[in-house]
């Protein structure tokens, strides 16, 4: 049991000293923005996929915004993928598309596996560009942003790139709030740190690109997968290709509102997570591919992010199990010092990392929102267990997989 | 206190006791989350960030924004133009203005002495000629041919016509012309400094952000007509439909020989050269330094993790980019006429007889140097 424990112990610490890492790197560190500088150039013809499952709230918003991005019109072509949607989606859709012909070809799917990889693979069959950009409905790009995500595939490595989520409706409730801080954290220091230290930055499926040679190489969209853009960043990486980050290509989206809407959308990526994980985590970590050691290694703990939940509360009920068996984990000073020193810097690395991610953006007051994190760090902790214990038991109980769109709560149309 | 007999056991009442204790370890607790709540309650930063939408780091944003206060003043403008007069006045932000009618001595002296430092927002009506060694605090619009002195310093000027900096002359902010740009040795344009027609800056220029469809750097238009090799005038975007398709990847350092013909992308984890000559049909790409040989053709981009050395009379039909730094040397073109690109690298040395077409960014330092 102990060695279980101390076994634990080990993995989180080797999670805080990465998030430790990351954020000195971003506080302190060579920060790489390789791309963001390209504002001229001969822009090569680009296919927007705009994935759409009953989005009547959203839609019109990313429609109208692709409109009036400063890409050159001629070389842009705006397909919004409508997944079986059952409300107004594809009314919306046909409108705007009447309404600039030429720049948006519809795509309505009325059947067919369910979920956005599966929609986004029937879709190509509409696309001849090289450079794929894909957004989910609820986004809002901004004026410069196609240009932005299109630019790194001007370097012949790139195969993927992620732009920035930032929260529009961060004031709707505690809930906004705190997502709002975690994004910036995951993005701002997280994303960047992988990025400036040449790991591997992921891929986020939205605010995002993809090189159709590149997709084609590695397969296409994989239809089995709830988190489609995990699958990509590992199958891109194993097979050569970067996924690159583009911290100042932001762009908004729309946070969940619900606690229950949230428990969904952080289940549905824990499974994907962790399917990736069994997927390729033992191939990208001794395999045989083009993969860096620093890559193998970030990518593993990338891809065991989701894992360390549970095994985070296995370590607490062990410590408790310990304690009332009368076994001490270490010895006298050494304990104290050990555990002082874990409960002073490795709980709070995340935290840390957030408030360092408050800090790059200008932003002030909302870091005083900090101590609520341990709210949302609580129901993530257990939603996350509950999703992999589903996961396990799957087998046994026959349960199918099966892909949950996330509820928009957007009222302005 | 209670249990000492210090106080007496009238004065101790048990329940108050216990429910005072609750209360201020209660407040104990709570006293790192009353910031919280406070602003959960305020909500005085429960904004989304202000995510950049318009402008987009639009080189000319602060040059358009200006001419939206000089389309203002174009009626007096005229006016002192028509009469040969100066006029003052006050703009809506409270800076305050000088409308000149008619450049001359007389203009920049106060009291018979020359004038050192010029504090107002000036807004020349015809042709300007400024004298030396002036410190101009606010922004120039110049409705016709404006040509510095020696020595001045700029905070902002606008150009509708051509603009032209004389030796040591520096910019802080920004510099847009509508007509060519020219900055003789020795100037520190810091900001951006664009112009719808052309740029051009002589050696011991120091840079950060250009752009214009074409950039020259001394006399690149005598070297311009010298180059023999073939020059792609026109080159396709990232591997489009009708580029050549494919990347060969390779883990170590790459030679490619001189004369060569690479048919598609070549992406290297080591260091590349690419060889006097050579002519590579898509893009290359470094993860280390790279180095081009004289007269080496990239039709597409050409980007390195680390340094990149261009050399002589080579042709690049895409973007040029390097993490840590870039050198150009003279006959060297980027881009084309009608396939502009962008230069960039934190720091850029580029010979005089180089040319670029569209961008040139330098975030920490870009420096025009002698032809060697």
């Amino acid at each position: 049991m102990i060695y279980c424990l101390f076994a634990i112990v080990a993995l989180i610490s080797i999670y805080t000293v990465r998030h430790y890492g990351f954020t000195l790197n971003r506080l302190f560190g060579f920060q790489r923005h390789p791309y963001i500088d390209i504002d001229t150039a001969e822009w090569p013809k680009v296919t927007v996929l705009v994935a759409a499952h009953n989005e009547e709230k959203v839609i019109t918003n990313i429609l109208a915004a692709l409109m009036a991005v400063n890409y050159p019109p001629e070389k842009m072509l705006v397909v919004p993928v409508n997944d079986r949607s059952t409300d107004r989606t594809r009314e919306i859709i046909d409108k705007f598309s009447g309404e600039h012909p030429g720049r948006i070809h519809a795509f309505h799917r009325q059947g067919g596996k369910g979920g956005k990889a599966a929609a986004l693979k029937d879709a190509m069959e509409l696309v001849e560009t090289e450079v794929i950009l894909i957004f989910d409905a609820d986004y809002i790009p901004g004026r410069g942003l196609i240009k932005q995500l299109v630019a790194p595939f001007f370097d012949p490595d790139v195969g993927g790139v992620m732009g920035r989520v930032v929260p529009l409706n961060v004031g709707t409730n505690l809930l906004t709030r705190l997502l709002d801080l975690e994004r910036s954290g995951g993005y701002q220091v997280d994303q960047q740190a992988r990025m400036n230290l040449r790991l591997v930055p992921q891929h986020g499926g939205t605010v995002a690109g993809v090189r159709l040679s590149a997709l084609r190489e590695i397969g296409g969209w994989n239809d089995n997968s709830l988190t489609e853009d995990t699958d990509l960043t590992f199958r891109l990486l194993l097979a050569g290709w970067k996924t690159v980050y583009q911290n100042r290509s932001e762009c908004y989206e729309e946070v969940p509102e619900t606690w229950p809407v949230r428990i969904k959308q952080i289940m549905r990526w824990a499974k994907g997570h962790n399917q990736a994980l069994v997927a390729y985590g033992f191939h990208l970590l001794f395999g045989k591919h083009r993969a860096t050691f620093r890559e193998r290694t970030d990518g593993v703990l990338l891809l065991g992010v989701y894992a360390m939940a549970p095994l985070t509360m296995i370590g607490w009920l062990l410590t408790l199990a310990l304690f009332y068996e009368g076994i001490a984990p270490l010895h006298g000073v050494i304990a104290l010092l050990a555990f002082t020193a874990y409960a002073a810097t490795g709980n709070f690395a995340a935290f840390f990392e957030i408030a360092a991610a408050a800090r790059l953006d200008y932003t002030r007051q909302r870091i005083c929102l900090l101590p609520f994190l341990v709210l949302g760090f609580g129901v993530s902790i257990f939603s996350v267990s509950r999703a992999v214990i589903s996961q396990l038991m799957a087998p046994l109980t026959g349960a199918q997989f099966h892909w949950d769109k996330t509820e928009r709560f957007r009222t302005t149309p | 206190m209670g249990q000492d007999r210090t106080l007496s056991d009238h004065a101790v009442n048990p329940p108050l006791a216990a429910l005072v204790l609750v209360a201020l370890a209660g407040a104990i607790f709570m006293l790192p989350l009353l910031p919280a709540i406070v602003e959960l309650r305020l909500k005085r930063d429960a904004q989304p960030l202000n995510v950049i939408q318009q402008h987009a780091g639009e080189i000319r944003y602060f040059a358009n924004g200006f001419r939206k206060v000089a389309v203002e003043l174009q009626g007096p403008l005229r006016d002192c133009v028509a009469l040969g007069t100066t006029a003052a006045g006050k703009l809506p932000d409270g800076d305050e203005y000088l409308l000149i009618g008619r450049v001359d001595k007389e203009t920049w002296t106060r009291g018979g002495k020359p004038l050192a430092i010029c504090r107002v927002v000036v807004a020349a009506g015809a042709d300007a000629a400024l004298p030396d060694g002036m410190t101009f605090v606010k922004e120039i619009y110049a409705a016709g041919q404006l040509i510095g002195g020696n020595g001045n310093t700029y905070r902002a000027i606008l150009g509708e016509k051509d603009v032209r900096l004389q030796r040591t002359s520096k910019v802080t902010r920004w510099a847009h012309a509508v007509g060519a740009f020219r900055a003789e040795h020795d100037c520190d344009l810091y900001g951006r400094v664009s112009s719808d027609r052309e740029i051009d800056l002589q050696s011991g220029c120091v840079f950060q952000r250009l752009n214009a469809p074409r950039i020259s750097f001394g006399d690149a238009a005598a070297d311009f007509g010298q180059v023999t090799s073939g020059a792609p005038d026109a080159v396709a975007g990232p591997q489009s439909s009708s580029a050549p398709a494919g990347r060969t990847l390779y883990d170590e350092d790459l030679d490619i020989p001189p004369g060569a013909v690479i048919p598609g992308s070549i992406v290297t984890r080591g260091k590349l050269r690419i060889g006097a000559g050579a002519r590579v049909l898509g893009s290359a790409k470094s993860d280390s330094a790279m180095i081009v040989d004289a007269g080496a053709c990239v039709e597409g981009s050409l980007i390195s993790a680390a340094t990149m050395h261009i050399g002589r009379d080579c042709r690049v039909g895409g973007p040029v980019v390097a993490e840590r730094g870039i050198v150009v040397e003279s006959g060297t073109r980027c881009g084309a006429i009608h396939a502009q690109t962008t230069v960039s690298a934190p720091t850029i040395e580029i010979e005089e007889g180089a040319l670029v077409f569209g961008t040139l960014w330098a975030r920490d330092e870009g420096r025009v140097v002698p032809k060697a």
